[in-house]
């Protein structure tokens, strides 16, 4: 058996439509990510974001339904890692305003939830909704694959 | 099927601090025992309340939005608030989330023991 010497630039995965999966492609995105020799404190960022992208895409853009799917997409592109999460949602998901602070959630002015996107724009080099021409959501988020340590992270 | 790392929750009492025990994946499935562990401290008199996190692999924002609702209680019955054994990576998303400024982070339970003591002490 010969093997392709090749990198492997790009994975796709379709996921059911149940929270939980969430875990399946957080597993294989972080695997083929420390083959691309991201570091593992970026694994670890990539991961928190991509299982938010997963449940926004589940829960809200699919509207936890069972008979629909999300589709993974992830690709390299130059020195970027890019992934794509898309739902089958005929709803568009799109916050209508900022997230609450945790001050504002604890003065009761909104739910506890929806911190999601904020923590994913906080993990990601880029992250956010992109157009598509069928139907559904499509969320993308990129990580550079040699990040430059910012300030705060 | 059940994907997760079903959490487990414990509670004890060391040294006059209520330890809740988390072991496990945090996230919407652990809200009625996370609830019911704080009640249960509550209930017994609790002023100081430590979340012992332990091999927790996977916190997620449902996860956190249930810690948010521990912190409304812990201020509406003046307890104090802490939490010990987070990897690096989730004390990071504690601080991003703002929950750094409710409860205080500690390495380790030995740590956060120490730190509810001179609180006390104060």
């Amino acid at each position: 058996m010969t093997y392709s010497t090749s990198p492997i630039t790009s994975l796709e995965l379709t996921l059911p439509n149940e929270l939980g999966y969430e875990l399946v492609a957080r597993d294989a995105v972080a695997a083929f990510a420390r083959r691309l020799g991201m570091s593992l404190d970026q694994i670890d960022d990539l991961k928190t974001a991509l299982c938010e992208a997963c449940i926004n895409a589940i829960e809200h853009g699919n509207s936890l339904k069972p008979d629909l799917r999300v589709e993974i997409s992830c690709r390299v592109e130059d020195e970027r890692l890019v992934i794509e999460v898309c739902d089958e949602g005929v709803c568009p998901f799109a916050p209508k305003s900022e997230p609450l602070s945790i001050m504002e959630k604890l003065a009761g002015l909104g739910s506890l939830r929806g911190m999601g996107l904020m923590l994913i724009s906080q993990l990601c080099d880029e992250s956010g909704f992109v157009s598509r021409n069928d139907t559904g959501n499509c969320f993308r988020l990129a990580f550079q694959r040699r990040r430059v340590t910012r300030l705060g992270r | 099927m059940m994907l997760e790392d079903e959490l487990t929750v414990g509670t004890r009492d060391r040294e006059g601090v209520a330890i809740i025990d988390l072991v496990g994946d945090v996230t919407t499935f652990a809200e009625e025992k996370i609830n019911s562990a704080y009640r249960e401290v509550t209930n017994k008199g609790a002023r100081f309340v430590l979340l012992n996190f332990r091999q927790n692999d996977y916190i997620n924002s449902a996860g956190i939005a249930i810690l948010i609702g521990i912190v409304t209680e812990v201020n509406r019955n003046h307890q104090k608030l802490a939490v010990s054994g987070l990897s690096q990576h989730f004390q990071k998303i504690f601080r991003m989330v703002g929950l750094a400024q409710y409860a205080e982070i500690y390495q380790s339970e030995d740590d956060a023991i120490i730190g509810f003591k001179r609180l006390n002490a104060a």
